[in-house]
């Protein structure tokens, strides 16, 4: 049963309320000045490389977020491309940024003008190089992969929500022999990625990016609160392991968690 | 009677109709408001409402809801959904902008006759055709107390069905298919023995293509490993036909896609799903200056 509410499953609840605590505590924390570590991520700093490698061919880098419907997803793409845009503005590399999602494309627009003036080179901002090609998934990739093959681009980057239109927009990069650098949250396709891309970031290193290449504080303190839920989702795996090898699943003290009947089940002990 | 129903619906109808067009007036008078101010002003107006409507949203799930309609409700779930709606009229007007911007691109390829303007002659004809074909098509099916809205013309679509069903589809589907070839060149990279990493991957990439199919299940009883494993060598593990059993292709296959590939999707899974909390967060409390609001 998908969760609608809370009561549905008061442990999820109480969960995701910590979880919040721990990244907001460790923002709080970065924001007083505390030095936080990052470990090198090395499809990030291959991006530079590929500007530069699209610079020195004098070729334009694409920029694709998939599928992405407008949402959380869509704003980590956008602040990826936004940094992507401002160090290609720097070079005079002219880009391409493609979108299924119109909404995504109004925002997008801005996102992009703005990088440029941040670059120093708004004069260099062409309104038509942010294109929404269709909603169709199909007749986005291969309006996709058409521009690849027509302008021959040196730099393919690819971050976002993907589905099967993975595959074609990563082989015709390969095939007209740009750098590749995907990320995606979408499991089923890093394998495609993995196969077919020079650099692949994979799952939470997606949401990773901003902060490894800002160096934000308050996005490094994110990225620590989100390694507190991990470990915390790690205890509690292990816990439940162990609880279930040594006294069975249907041990009361598994029941716990995700025990359902609203919030009575919670403070009162009823419900199932 | 009659004529008092008809009047408390005409009623209710420019009801709406005026709700509507104060809600468009006060989202134009919004933007002008955003425009006049100084961009602190604009900043702190946008945190606000960005806020304001998180809030609304995280209470709506975590206030005790109770049935009504055979859905649990509490007093926010009406109005979220309401913005949901409002949300979707929002997409639906940058859908119109996102038509503009490609209908602009290519009648500057077309008039300017830069390099292959034909391709952006053919997809503004293409829009505009399908564009009225399916727009008629539409109103053609929407009925209004029995009678439909347009009367539809039998060649239109004649014509309508053969662009959609007999192109569009079958050009998505050849689109689709593609991807069969490009799996085969991927793999063929993928798979090619340069390191250990790359060994233990087409290893474990043929187990499981060649088990997923009857052709592993062949060649592990051809070669006379057992095809069921009987239910009581289930309970011991290291018995010679379960050992057996264990080493057919199938058996491998599963147990690798089971035991080794699903517990990585999972992690990775909890990871996506804790950064997108995160990032959602910072989101909502306007700690995320990437776009620059």
């Amino acid at each position: 049963m998908s969760i609608q509410h809370a009561q549905d499953n008061w442990f999820v609840a109480i969960l995701i309320a910590i979880i919040s605590l721990f990244i907001l505590f460790n923002i709080f924390r970065a924001r007083k000045g505390r030095a936080l570590y990052i470990r090198r991520i090395a499809g990030l700093d291959a991006i530079d490389d590929a500007i530069g490698r699209a610079t020195e061919m004098g070729r334009p880098i694409l920029l694709i977020p998939g599928m992405t419907a407008f949402g959380v997803i869509a704003m980590q793409s956008l602040n990826i491309f936004k940094y992507i845009t401002r160090e290609s503005a720097r070079f005079a590399t002219p880009m391409r940024f493609l979108t299924a999602n119109p909404t995504v494309y109004t925002v997008a627009q801005e996102t992009i003008q703005e990088a440029y003036q941040e670059a120093g080179r708004p004069e260099l901002y062409e309104p038509d190089s942010i294109r929404f090609l269709s909603d169709r998934q199909f007749a986005f990739a291969s309006g996709a992969a058409g521009l690849m093959q027509r302008e021959k681009v040196a730099a393919n980057f690819m971050f976002g929500e993907f589905f099967a239109e993975s595959l074609i927009f990563a082989e015709t990069g390969n095939m007209v022999g740009a750098i590749q650098i995907a990320g995606t949250v979408s499991t089923t396709q890093v394998p495609f990625f993995v196969a077919a891309c020079d650099y692949t970031i994979i799952g939470e290193e997606f949401y990773a990016t901003s902060a490894y290449l800002s160096r934000e504080p308050v996005l490094l303190g994110s990225l620590v609160g989100q390694d507190w839920a991990k470990i915390l989702f790690a205890s509690l795996i292990l816990f439940g392991s162990l609880v279930a090898t040594f006294w069975g699943t249907d041990t009361p003290l598994l029941g716990v968690f995700g025990k359902a009947g609203g919030w009575d089940a919670f403070f009162k002990g009823e419900g199932q | 009677m009659q004529l008092a129903l008809d009047m408390s619906r005409d009623g209710a109808t420019w009801m709406m109709a005026a709700i509507v067009v104060l809600a468009f007036l006060g989202m134009f008078g919004l933007v002008f408001l955003l425009q006049m101010l100084s961009t602190q002003g604009r900043r702190a107006i946008v945190v606000a409402v960005t806020f304001i409507a998180g809030l609304i949203f995280a209470l709506e799930f975590f206030l005790p809801a109770q049935p009504v309609d055979g859905q649990d409700k509490n007093f926010l779930s009406d109005p979220t959904l309401q913005i949901q709606n409002f949300l979707q009229v929002v997409a639906g007007m940058a859908l119109g902008l996102g038509t503009y911007g490609l209908l602009r691109l290519h009648l500057r390829n077309v008039v300017q006759k830069r390099a292959q303007w034909g391709y952006s002659a053919s997809l503004l004809i293409s829009l505009v055709v399908m564009g009225f074909l399916s727009i008629w098509h539409s109103l053609g099916e929407k009925n209004v107390e029995g009678q439909p809205l347009v009367a539809t013309n039998e060649t239109a679509e004649y014509i309508f069905s053969v662009l959609f069903n007999n192109m569009i589809v079958q050009m998505d589907a050849a689109m689709f298919s593609l991807i069969a070839f490009y799996i085969f060149s991927a793999a063929y990279r993928a798979f090619r023995i340069r390191s250990i990493e790359a060994t233990i991957l087409m290893a474990t990439a043929m187990i499981v293509m060649i088990g997923i199919v009857p052709l592993g299940k062949a060649i592990s009883e051809g070669i006379g490993l057992p095809a069921e494993l009987p239910p009581e060598y289930a309970k011991e593990p290291f018995s010679l036909t379960a050992i057996l059993y264990s080493l057919k292709l199938p058996t491998m296959a599963d147990w690798i896609l089971k035991t080794l590939n699903a517990p990585a999707t999972r992690a990775i899974e909890f990871g996506v799903a804790v950064g997108g909390l995160a990032t959602a967060i910072r989101l909502w409390l306007s700690m995320d200056r990437g776009l620059g609001v």
